[in-house]
């Protein structure tokens, strides 16, 4: 997984791109400190660029929506798309975390 | 890192007398107390069996035997692939010198010896051999305990012989494939007992997989043998093992399951799933997936659960399986997914509905194609109404 952020006004935005699976976990550390950033109220997890996902990936989100909610920033999971949306909506992650189609 | 060199064995092999003395003194004084010695490569040859050195300090222009065909002769004797040789030379011309690596040396020093510089590379040899060696242990040992993990793990599972019990109790041909990806996995299946008209099935496969994973699949049984909670309600039952899971697993861990209880007498199947593959069932040759979505089991405490009721009359069948069925990839490194799943399903049930070892038929075509060890583990359980 590749992933590029973009400081918006009170946001965040990660786009990430290619496969998000059990081998990103260590990616993901650097993802996790991009909530420290000053000011922030929303973080956007673009995953319209993404093939595929596994549950190691799930988990990624997972964890990611606990960071934010404890820093008290708004975690959105925007654009997944096939097999990605196929596993987010199987694990019924929406339940969870804001999935924005 | 400086390790004593107390209990060392170094062999010198050197023709001439005064040299091997020298060396000798050297080595004794840096407190290497074993030491042997031999005169030629046929009598250096005999010393290494007998006095199994932990490294060797070889001269190269010898009687009988040199150091180079010594050397070249030790190398060819897997026992003594990785015993430190040490060649000391007068020859310093570039050629000579990589003579001495090809023979198999490790390093050499030059003739004549320079005391500081001789400990220094002995040493170096002797301390990355016991490095080699703690490493060699290490691995075998964690090799073994995996070994018998792994017996336990699958212990977990229901036993062949149940299986073909419970499926004379209850009128099904239950048969299953259950391979890790590595000595262990985070996949585990059970069979439950309901009652005298009621059998109950779960998959579960927890993220990730190796020891982490596996961990988890112990908790889980831990939970079946615990719990008086009903199985007969499938939303009941994986609600029951979501709350005793949210309890124990930290955030980024979880399972994904199927659960459902197959009635002889009513052929009703019921069922709940949080977030498994969706099942294939076949009725009258029909295939259809099942409905399996539902938030993956120990993140939430308020995760909900969906009772769902199909039929599965005599003569159909229910597959389950872990999702490594659908990522496996094939040859062209695509995975094969739903589509390649239900297909091989269909051209299996048109072909024989009722062959006598559904799984291996259904897995031949992937495995044929996918390299192992797998990238995740894979189970699969078909259940065949007779």
């Amino acid at each position: 997984m590749e992933f590029h952020a973009r400081n918006l006004a009170d946001a965040i935005e990660v786009r990430l791109t290619g496969r998000l699976e059990f081998t990103d976990h260590d990616r993901l550390r650097d993802i996790v400190a991009l909530l420290d950033g000053p000011n922030l109220r929303r973080f956007v997890v673009d995953v319209s660029g993404l093939d595929f996902i596994d549950s190691a990936g799930l988990g990624m989100i997972l964890i990611l929506q606990e960071e934010a909610e404890q820093k008290n920033i708004k975690l959105v999971v925007r654009g997944p798309r096939n097999d990605v949306k196929r596993s987010i909506d199987l694990a019924k992650i929406g339940e969870i975390v804001t999935i924005e189609y | 890192m400086a390790i004593s060199l107390d209990d060392c064995r170094v062999l010198i092999v050197d023709d001439n007398e005064f040299n091997r003395k020298s060396l000798s003194l050297l080595l004794t004084r840096s407190g290497i107390r074993n030491i042997a010695f031999a005169t030629d490569g046929v009598d250096g040859l005999a010393k290494v069996e007998t006095f199994r050195p932990d490294l060797v300090l070889l001269d190269v222009a010898m009687p009988r035997m040199d150091g180079l065909e010594m050397c070249r002769q030790l190398r060819s004797d897997p026992r003594n692939a990785e015993l430190p040789i040490l060649f000391q030379t007068a020859l310093d011309r570039d050629e000579e010198q990589v003579a001495c690596f090809n023979a198999g040396g490790n390093d050499f020093i030059s003739k004549p010896i320079r005391p500081g510089e001789c400990i220094a590379r002995v040493r170096h040899q002797l301390e990355r051999r016991k490095l080699f060696r703690d490493l060699t242990a290490f691995r075998e040992r964690v090799q073994k305990e995996l070994l018998h993990a792994h017996a336990m793990q699958i212990s977990l599972l229901p036993e062949s012989r149940s299986i073909a019990k419970l499926g004379e109790i209850y009128g099904l041909d239950i048969t299953s494939h259950f391979e890790t990806s590595s000595e262990l996995g985070g996949d585990l299946w059970s069979i439950f007992e309901v009652d005298a008209d009621r059998i109950g099935f779960l998959i579960v496969d927890f993220a990730g997989h190796g020891i982490t994973a596996a961990i988890n699949t112990f908790r889980l049984h831990t939970l079946f043998e615990r719990s008086s909670v009903s199985r007969k309600d499938p939303a009941e039952w994986l609600t029951y093992l979501n709350v005793a899971l949210k309890e124990v697993l930290p955030t980024g861990q979880f399972a994904t399951a199927f659960y459902c209880v197959l009635d002889k007498q009513t052929n009703l199947l019921t069922y709940a799933g949080a977030g498994a593959p969706n099942p294939i069932l076949c009725v009258d040759g029909e295939l259809t997936l099942l409905d399996s979505s539902g938030l993956l089991l120990g993140i939430s405490h308020h995760a909900k659960y969906r009772t769902q009721h199909v039929l599965l009359p005599p003569g159909g069948f229910l597959l389950l399986y872990s999702d490594a069925l659908l990522e496996c990839r094939g040859v062209d490194g695509a995975p094969f997914g739903q589509e390649a799943v239900l297909a091989q399903v269909r051209k299996m049930v048109a072909a024989d509905r009722r062959p006598a070892d559904p799984v291996s038929v259904l897995l031949e075509p992937f495995l044929e194609q996918v390299s192992r060890p797998l990238r995740d583990d894979l189970t699969l359980i078909w259940i065949g109404r007779r």
